[in-house]
């Protein structure tokens, strides 16, 4: 299957996308501060300097998490895959949100050189921005969401079934955005942008 | 007193009345064989007849009502008797020379050689006392040769605290005249348990203990004899407790101050006998060593077990600490860390200036070396007159087995063969009257401060090498003579600190220390530059530093023993021989060439503590405890030296497994070393993560506790305490400003040869991984600019702006990112595009001229370079790269391909084109173009329904919405060229200069203009609602793909409100719909930050 997926631009796509939303998610999470920077070690991804778990179950969750989504994204179902830090009362104080556009109808060879060119904009984008960010409370936690074009029917893959609805609770008012990074390439296009309460935003005491 | 057991007192009475009592009484001053042998089969019951008898008050019983009434009565005789015959020998004249036994109470126990008699003659002679029966309140020291092994392992009980001595004792006592220590004198079978020398414990002083130590504190002055006596003696008390009670730790504890509280007399009695025999022993000693430093070794009570129980590190609980605060290595290793927090500006602040300035004088240059004589000897003996002369050593200790090993000794010891390292046995036996005296730190200390303040007085570049030698450049000194330097600095220095100290002369280190060599002791030797050759001649080579004995055998072997004989071997030879370092340093060296600078300090790369002395551990809690005494040391000193570890190895020294006790005592003996490595992320000096590494660390080893002879914690890839602050931010952009842009020129050339893409690619990673982590962000202008330069030399053409279906269009590039990034990638971005090109070019090598823009396609030497332009003034790149179509067609050929290339070469669609090649294309050019582009297009539209961005706004080009983004150049640039409003003619300008391909890169142009714009103005108003359907038109294009692109313009226009108020009113009607369009399909506002005036 994963051949067969790989043949396809839009398979080949996925495997790059979910490989790299896997180090910018890891790369937030370090950004963000939630474990010491001791639970992070430094690679190298697409040339550029990343952040790596090193704790594996941290490592786990993640690389599971997008891996389950994989055949999702290769049929196109995905529309953002967001990352949310959470504070005491589960209200959402930071959303990361990767917006995701795969051309399905594109069928031409992907060059891979200049898919990297384009994410590895992000990567380097993203350690900078950490002053656009909102600092985080001791006691938050974080996870990661998907959010489909169109739910998914059930069974289709095993990593899949890992995935469950989310019961998050959302903001009552819309949010900020903050675009950290936009890139397009065919046949991806890919968006990262922050979204924070806005200021209207009822506050929990 | 009345404590004594019934059944003890029950026994000796039973075992008395065998014996004759008539010889006791029969007991006079005459010595009778008989009474000996009595005694001797009586031991035991002596002295339980004693402890009766002091349990028995009754004194003058004449008809013995019962025993203990006899024995007071027998032993008040013998008293009288020994009185007698004492002033009888006193008074017989000149005999009694010299009372030096005085104080002191010796009962003899068994057979001894010379006889009890003998000796009880000598206490006669020599105002010492004698007792026939034993008791603990009057004899002070129990004489024996042997003990019976019941006795040994009962040693408390039998001997009541009291030291056991042999009777050479009294022999060289009287022999020497005076009081000796006895604790050489102990008894063997004793001294292999408890040892003479100090234990461990010995030199640290547990603060825990109450009044009976007090006594004690008397008793063990300073002074380094008589804190042997009293010391060991206490060991042997402690010993026998803890034979007694055999247990460990606090009980013990206990039990001594127990035994001590006991047995107030007693103590006070030694203590009194330990201070006469100090005193007459070596008054000087004691009396300075009072005055000085009271606090020097002044150890209370010693807890100590015999060795083959005792766990040095068990019985202290603070042993890693008071291990380092004994240990002169410890002084040595971080003396220097204390150097540089003294000299901190001297150490440092020449090191700068030296680098350069010595490199051209080398010839001229003037070293001396100046090094201490003997130093650790001679700061302890300058303030004892008599022994300087005398051989003289220092050590831990002194004790007769002779198992420690000698630090230092001095030149007389020296002449007799003692060496550093050796044991005291060894040494004692080459030289027999040596003098063995303990450290002083601190007086070491305050010498070392004296000898560098004396140095740095003098000189402004000295290079510390230790506490006690050092390096000082005169070249610039401005006393001309450096002998008379050398001189006078020596002369200050004995005035100073009361010690000798050496100085070579010479042109470089090497010379200077050999120099010194030679000039020792107390001398100073100049090696002037002709006379080198002959002075390194007939050098032995092992005085060559870094020539030890590996090397000097080796050297042997080949019949080297001289440096002359060395200076005949090439280079080449020697480096094969010896490797290549090794190699070239003896090569030097026995040139007598020595490169190094005075005052470069070598950063440490490692630091740690090692404990491999008294390591003896019962179990893991034991090493538990341990390691995290060694982790709290290591910490401390990497605090110390204010640097941080990231790799932590420890050590382990195993005991072999057929490996015995060390010939040193509760040394390391022969032993596996092992270690493990564990390296972390975050550099650290926490003493807690350091146990815990340490810890995990030590549970790889899988050794037995009870082998580990030893330990060390050390460690490396240090970095400063303070980068690593920086480096929490993660890797914030600060970190990457760190460095500097010393990698241009690589770049430079890695930009400019672009050969083939991934040669070039390859070229660019190793680049990368060269300045990994510290490429610098500052725009760098320089590899851009070089490539540039040689484009447009050819070209001052329009580049052509054209958007690529792989890479990102120019218009996606975020402009402050490319801004920012490091050369490196820039020159990245360049090859990745140039990669292309070549590409293409290969594949279309029919090639014809261009018109308007040059490829500079000189593949013979760089490829091409990919064309490039630079004109922002603010630096902002722009790598117009020419765009492949995905089947690798190339646009830009359009323009000239209009007449004479092949259909293939055209674009699949207009978006494709480059916009403004094509403008600047001739007109006629331009038609044939647009002739040919719509059959392409429809196929493009078949095939690639659902393009985005770019090819959306072909979609609609019929619709009239965003007709103004539509064409190449967009339809508004020539509307806006043609306006009236100022503003508007210079927003098109800037776009056909064509840097600009994106609003967000236009508008940011627009900044750096002044706009000068009526209001109220003819077409003002035109002018706003065209920017506004400009702006409009342009977000609606990009707000789906590229919401970065819109928030930046949006913040750009937010920017321009403030330079003009056209862009407020356009801002003001803009803002409103692109939050509209944000919130429509991103669900939320865009932030728009405030705007600073």
């Amino acid at each position: 299957m994963d051949r067969k997926d790989n043949s396809t631009p839009q398979g080949e796509i996925a495997r790059i996308l979910v490989e790299f939303m896997e180090v910018a998610i890891t790369s937030i999470v370090f950004l963000k501060g939630i474990y010491p920077n001791g639970a992070f070690e430094r690679r190298r991804y697409m040339n550029v300097v990343v952040h790596k778990a090193k704790h594996p179950q941290l490592n786990e969750y993640i690389h599971s998490a997008l891996e389950g989504l994989l055949p999702f994204i290769n049929k196109g179902l995905v529309d953002r895959v967001v990352v949310i830090f959470f504070g005491d009362d589960d209200v959402p104080i930071e959303r990361f949100i990767f917006k995701l556009s795969v051309n399905q109808s594109y069928n031409s060879k992907v060059e891979q050189a200049d898919l990297e060119f384009s994410l590895r904009s992000f990567l380097i984008k993203l350690p900078v921005s950490e002053p656009l960010t909102k600092p985080l409370p001791r006691n938050c936690r974080w996870e990661i969401t998907a959010y489909f074009h169109a739910l998914p029917e059930a069974g289709t893959s095993k990593d899949a079934e890992m995935w469950i609805p989310t019961d998050a609770k959302q903001w009552l008012q819309p949010p900020l955005i903050v675009p950290i990074k936009s890139m397009t390439s065919e046949p991806l296009g890919l968006q990262l942008y922050l979204e924070h309460p806005s200021h209207t935003e009822p506050k929990k005491t | 007193m009345g404590s004594n057991s019934d059944s003890k007192s029950r026994r000796s009475f039973n075992s008395i009345l065998p014996n004759p009592c008539s010889s006791n009484h029969s007991t006079d001053g005459n010595k009778s064989s008989k009474k000996r042998k009595t005694t001797q089969k009586t031991l035991g019951m002596a002295w339980g007849a004693n402890s009766r008898s002091s349990s028995d008050s009754l004194f003058c019983n004449s008809p013995f009502s019962d025993f203990g009434s006899y024995m007071a009565v027998k032993n008040q005789k013998l008293h009288q008797q020994f009185n007698a015959a004492a002033s009888s020998s006193s008074n017989s004249g000149p005999s009694c020379a010299n009372p030096i036994f005085t104080g002191v109470s010796i009962f003899v126990d068994g057979y001894t050689v010379p006889s009890n008699q003998e000796l009880r003659s000598y206490m006669l002679k020599y105002g010492g006392r004698f007792e026939n029966y034993f008791s603990r309140h009057l004899v002070t020291h129990i004489i024996c040769s042997n003990l019976p092994d019941s006795k040994i392992k009962n040693l408390r009980g039998f001997s009541g605290g009291l030291p056991v001595v042999k009777p050479a004792w009294v022999l060289d006592s009287v022999a020497a005249n005076k009081l000796l220590s006895w604790v050489p004198y102990q008894l063997d079978q004793l001294a292999v348990g408890s040892d003479n020398q100090p234990k461990l414990a010995a030199f640290f002083t547990p603060k825990n203990s109450g009044g009976s130590e007090i006594v004690y504190q008397c008793v063990d002055g300073p002074s380094f004899p008589k804190l042997n006596s009293g010391q060991s003696k206490d060991c042997a008390a402690v010993e026998q407790t803890g034979n007694c009670t055999a247990e460990p730790g606090d009980l013990l504890q206990i039990s001594i101050n127990k035994v001590m509280a006991d047995e107030p007399a007693s103590s006070i009695e030694s203590s009194c006998e330990g201070n006469s025999g100090k005193l007459s022993d070596c008054p000087p000693l004691d009396g300075q060593a009072t005055d000085e430093s009271g606090s020097c070794h002044a150890s209370t009570s010693r807890i100590s077990l015999p060795s083959k129980r005792c766990h040095s590190t068990l019985t202290d609980p603070n042993f890693v600490e008071n291990y380092f605060r004994n240990s002169r290595l410890h002084f040595i290793g971080t003396w220097r860390t204390r150097y540089r927090k003294r000299f901190p500006s001297l150490s440092r602040g020449f090191n700068c200036r030296n680098s350069h300035l010595n490199t051209d004088r080398v010839n001229k240059t003037a070293i001396i070396h100046i090094d201490m004589d003997c130093f650790f000897v001679s700061v302890i003996i300058r303030k004892h007159p008599e022994l300087l002369g005398k051989p003289v050593a220092v050590c831990h200790s002194d004790n007769p087995r002779g198992t420690s090993e000698i630090s230092s000794a001095n030149y007389p010891a020296r002449d007799h063969g003692v060496k550093a390292g050796m044991f005291v046995k060894e040494a004692k036996l080459r030289c027999p009257q040596l003098v063995i005296v303990p450290y002083d730190f601190e007086a070491y200390e305050k010498v070392a401060d004296q000898f560098y303040d004396i140095l740095h007085k003098h000189c402004s570049k000295v290079q510390a090498v230790s506490c006690d030698e050092a390096f000082l450049d005169i070249s610039e000194s401005e006393e001309g003579d450096p002998q008379l330097l050398a001189s006078t600095i020596r002369k200050e220095i004995f005035e100073a600190t009361g010690c000798t100290a050496s100085a070579g002369i010479a042109g470089n280190m090497l010379l200077a220390c050999l120099a010194t060599k030679t000039a020792k002791p107390d001398g100073q030797f100049q090696i002037h530059p002709e006379k080198v050759e002959s002075y390194l001649c007939t050098l032995p080579v092992k005085m060559l530093p870094g020539i030890g004995h590996v090397l000097e055998a080796k050297l042997k072997e080949k019949k080297i023993k001289t440096c002359g004989q060395l200076q005949l071997i090439t280079k080449e030879s020697l480096q094969k021989d010896f490797g290549k370092k090794t190699g070239e340093m003896l090569w030097n060296y026995s040139r007598g060439i020595d490169n190094r600078l005075v005052g470069v300090i070598q950063e440490s790369k490692s630091i740690g503590a090692e404990v491999n002395w008294g390591v003896r551990f019962m179990n893991s809690d034991d090493t538990q405890h341990f390691l995290m005494k060694l982790c709290k040391e290591v910490s401390l000193r990497l605090q110390g030296c204010g640097v941080q570890g990231r790799s932590f190895t420890l050590k382990i020294k195993k005991k072999r497994s057929d490996a015995g006790e060390p010939v040193k005592y509760m040394g390391c003996g022969d032993c596996q070393n092992l270690s493990h490595t564990i390296t972390i992320p975050m550099a650290t000096d926490d003493a807690d993560v350091l146990h815990r590494l340490a810890t995990q660390l030590f549970a790889h080893f899988h050794v037995d506790v009870e082998d580990i002879r030893g330990m060390g914690l050390q460690a490396s890839k240090l970095e400063g305490a303070d980068d690593n602050k920086i480096g929490c931010k993660g890797n914030s952009i600060l970190s990457w400003l760190v460095s500097g842009s010393a990698k241009v020129n690589a770049n430079n050339e890695i930009g400019l040869s672009n050969t083939s893409k991934p040669c070039n690619l390859d070229a660019l990673s190793d680049n990368q991984r060269l300045s990994h982590g510290k490429v610098s962000w500052q725009p760098h202008s320089n590899i851009t600019g070089s490539s540039i330069r040689t484009d447009s030399s050819l070209s001052h053409s329009e580049t052509g702006v054209s958007k690529n279906a792989n890479l990102p269009c120019l218009p996606d590039l975020d402009m402050t990112v490319i801004d920012a990034l490091p050369p490196e990638v820039v020159s990245e971005i360049n090859q990745m595009y140039g990669g292309m090109l070549y590409e293409f070019i290969s594949e279309n090598k029919s090639k014809t001229e261009r018109t308007e823009m040059v490829f500079t396609a000189t593949s013979k030497d760089a490829g091409f370079t990919v064309q490039e332009t630079e004109r922002s003034p603010a630096h902002i790149v722009q790598s117009n790269k020419l765009r492949t179509n995905e089947h690798g067609d190339e646009a830009n050929v359009v323009h000239d391909a209009a007449s004479s290339c092949p259909r293939n070469l055209m674009p699949s669609s207009l978006s494709q084109v480059d916009c403004l090649v094509l403008q600047q294309l001739p007109d006629e050019l331009k038609k044939d173009i647009i002739k040919l582009l719509p059959q392409h297009r429809e196929a493009e539209f078949v095939r690639d329904v659902s393009a985005t961005g770019i090819d959306k706004q072909i979609d609609s080009e019929a619709s009239t919405s965003n007709k103004l983004w539509i064409g190449s150049p967009p339809m508004w640039v020539e509307k806006f060229r043609i306006s009236t409003c100022k503003v508007l003619n210079r927003c098109a300008m800037i776009y056909e200069s064509g840097s600009c391909s994106c609003l967000s890169s236009l508008l940011q142009r627009l900044m750096s203009r002044t706009l000068i714009t009526i209001e109220g103005a003819d077409g003002y108003n035109v002018a706003v609602s065209w920017l506004c359907d400009l702006i409009k038109q342009y977000i609606d294009l990009k707000i789906a793909t590229n919401i970065e692109e819109v928030s930046c313009c949006i913040c750009l226009l937010k920017r321009l409100t403030l330079k003009s108020n056209i862009f407020l009113e356009v801002y003001n009607i803009i803002l409103p719909h692109v939050q509209a369009s944000v919130g429509e399909k991103y669900g939320g506002t865009l932030c728009i930050p405030f705007v600073s005036t």
